[in-house]
């Protein structure tokens, strides 16, 4: 058993390096400089700071900062010291375990795997629906009505009173079954072409006049405002801004440090997360629209040939990229919606029974803008 | 070709000696240590990134030579953990006011360009505040063969060539630039110390003007490559002018070997979906080590240990606008 190993001395006063003989005695490492002097270093007072991987010298350190050093090249000093002197050498890597080290480090590596998949899968968006409910409806509301300036600025707004009033009816016949809520609904039409409809927070509906154009009757309006009622009832905006804002947070946590190239990889992934909980909270409406409209009675048939119409719109080809869209395939929203509906029993009440729906399409002033002055925004 | 240190009977060594920088670091085990990292920084809610990037720095400075002599990192997680705190109170809690400030009374008001103002100014001092006080932590907490690196600028005196550099090249629409990049090069290494000894450097911001005119123009002929090449010509020109007792530096890096180098970590990256990391890491590391040596005379051994005191203030501030540099 080798006791004696060479190595350097520094004594953390001049950068000067001696060379010393080490030795291994049983309370202390003793230490014979070139020039003759001998130190004692008690072991339990000895710090080792490198020599735990591999290409690293073990370096001792002992007394206060500026601290002195020890440099031996062969590692065998600490096989032949947990050897030796098992019950002094416990503060001391140890190069027979390195197999378990890299044993521990699969199995972090695996767990921290499991806790990035179950805190993005999971814990992300259970967070967001547990923390939203706190957050003001003031708030949601100021934040809303910022947000419809842009969306639906007043010179765009279609404000004829007697047609709003019937879209109020259906969003009333709707929410009667929904029990008391916070929020003061408020629907706009806004005069463009787009075939849209959208939730702000705090209770806004944006209709497109392009939308209501393609409805073919009340129920088709219906499903759609059953499915952005659910978006503001669900508080969807609330929660994906905690969801973005946790998920920053879990990225910083686990890169810390973020520079060059990794920062776009980094923002890949948390637009893909995000587009991943837009998904998510679409489906919910989805779901929970279709309930509201089951509960009020109304044909759901509505929903789905307003669904058949959006599918028609999209054409073919963008199925492939579903996997990164931020709404489901219009397609598996179709098949989940009917198959709910099949589970369950359908009402029939007519909505609107004394009105011809083709009315409410002239809602908007029936001037058509000229194309330019469409294009200003 | 590699000098001993100490063989010429711890003297002087010969004038044209040169000492070669290497680094010995390797990918598995980086990767080693920052999936472990990972784990506990996830389970200790990000607090534990402080200890891990200790971790980080203290292996990459164990695998870092110079002349023969390993380099050693000493700073610690508590350390860098307080500095950001500082940094958090000094700084990151008036900019998240003053942002929230602005919110509350919204864009039309005219209070909300006052808030603007107030928010450049306190980044305007943090930046050069940041710089130096990392500087000064990072360098403090660094030693080879026993002995501590130290950064004795101060901020107030940065502050000035920051602030004057800054409007010139605004006023001269970019020209003033080289100048003061050198000026702060200068700056940052002309106040390091090794010990009680000091670093010297002799740069010229004129010497890299012309060049640094025909990058300008070359800028858009060649989509901005040609900054690669001008990074490289001002990484071996300040090498060159950067000099210890009798020894120059003397860097070998081209623009050539950045760009193959950075093509090969892009591929490297994306083939791993970003896992491949401490890999890149450690090859940036292994080239421009490789292209850097020191050519001269040194005489180690006299060099008496000075430590200076610094807090990981500076260190925690550039973390937070994400200004991460490192030892130059």
């Amino acid at each position: 058993m080798q006791l004696q190993w060479f190595g350097y001395y520094l004594d953390g006063q001049s950068a000067n390096r001696r060379s010393a003989k080490i030795y291994l005695e049983a309370g202390h490492l003793r230490i014979d400089l070139d020039d003759g002097a001998l130190l004692n270093w008690p072991y339990g007072t000895i710090r080792q700071t490198q020599g735990a991987y591999a290409g690293e010298q073990v370096r001792l350190e002992y007394g206060a900062e500026p601290a002195q050093v020890l440099l031996i090249e062969d590692l065998s000093f600490l096989t032949s010291f947990h050897q030796v002197l098992p019950n002094r050498a416990g503060g001391f890597h140890n190069p027979a375990k390195r197999l378990q080290r890299f044993q521990l480090t699969i199995v972090a590596g695996c767990a921290s795997v499991a806790l990035l998949l179950g805190t993005y899968f999971w814990g992300i968006p259970t967070f967001a629906m547990l923390a939203a409910p706190w957050v003001p409806v003031s708030w949601e509301e100021k934040l809303g009505d910022s947000m419809i300036e842009q969306v639906a600025p007043a010179e765009l707004r279609c404000s004829d009173p007697q047609r709003l009033a019937k879209i109020e009816e259906l969003v009333k016949a709707m929410l009667a079954t929904q029990g008391e809520t916070e929020y003061r609904f408020k629907i706009h039409v806004v005069n463009q072409p787009i075939f849209n409809a959208l939730a702000a927070p705090g209770g806004h509906i944006v209709i497109f006049r392009g939308l209501l154009d393609r409805t073919e009757n009340a129920e088709e309006l219906a499903g759609v405002l059953a499915h952005e009622l659910q978006h503001i009832l669900k508080r969807h905006v609330t929660r994906s801004l905690l969801e973005y804002a946790s998920t920053s947070f879990l990225v910083a946590a686990v890169i810390g440090d973020v520079s060059g190239i990794v920062s776009f990889g980094v923002e890949a992934a948390q637009m893909l997360a995000q587009m991943r909980f837009s998904r998510q909270h679409e489906s919910e409406a989805d779901e929970a629209g279709l309930q509201m409209l089951l509960a009020s009675q109304i044909d759901p048939a509505g929903m789905i040939a307003f669904f058949e119409a959006v599918r028609k719109e999209e054409g073919q080809g963008s199925s492939a990229l579903s996997f990164i869209a931020s709404h489901p395939q219009t397609e598996v929203r179709i098949a989940r919606l009917k198959s709910l509906i099949a589970a369950s029993p359908s009402g029939s009440q007519k909505l609107l029974p004394d009105y011809s729906w083709e009315d409410i399409k002239k809602i908007c002033p029936a001037v058509e803008k000229p194309a330019k002055s469409l294009k200003i925004r | 070709m590699a000098a001993d240190l100490d063989s010429s009977a711890q003297l002087t060594t010969a004038v044209d000696s040169t000492y070669a920088v290497d680094f010995h670091g390797r990918g598995g085990s980086l990767f080693g240590i920052q999936i472990v990292n990972l784990f506990l920084g996830l389970i200790t809610l990000g607090i534990y990134s402080f200890w891990g990037r200790v971790k980080v720095r203290a292996y990459l400075a164990s695998l870092t030579e110079f002349a023969g002599y390993r380099f050693a990192y000493h700073g610690t997680g508590k350390e860098l953990f307080i500095g950001w705190l500082k940094a958090l109170v000094l700084f990151g809690i008036p900019l998240f006011v003053l942002a929230l400030l602005q919110v509350i009374v919204g864009i039309e008001s005219g209070l909300f360009n006052i808030f603007q103002v107030l928010i450049y100014l306190v980044v305007g001092v943090f930046i050069p505040v940041a710089m130096v006080n990392a500087r000064r932590y990072r360098l403090s907490r660094i030693s080879w063969r026993g002995v501590r690196f130290s950064f004795r600028g101060g901020v107030r005196e940065f502050m000035a060539i920051y602030v004057k550099g800054w409007l010139l090249t605004v006023l001269t629409l970019g020209f003033y630039y080289p100048f003061w990049q050198n000026r702060r090069q200068s700056f940052m290494i002309g106040d390091s110390y090794f010990g009680n000894q000091k670093f010297a450097f002799d740069g010229r911001g004129g010497d890299l003007f012309w060049s640094f005119v025909l990058h300008v123009a070359l800028t858009i002929p060649t989509f901005f490559l040609c900054w690669l090449w001008y990074a490289a010509r001002v990484q071996r020109y300040y090498a060159e002018h950067t000099s210890f007792q009798a020894a120059r530096l003397r860097s070998t890096v081209t623009g050539g070997g950045m760009l193959g180098l950075m093509i090969g970590n892009a591929v490297l990256f994306v083939l791993t979906l970003g896992l491949g990391w401490s890999w890149i890491t450690v090859r940036n590391l292994r080239y421009y080590a490789s292209h850097l040596t020191m050519v001269g005379a040194l005489d180690v051994a006299g060099v008496m240990q000075e430590v200076q005191s610094a807090t990981a203030t500076g260190e925690g501030l550039s973390g937070f606008l994400d200004l991460d540099f490192d030892l130059g």
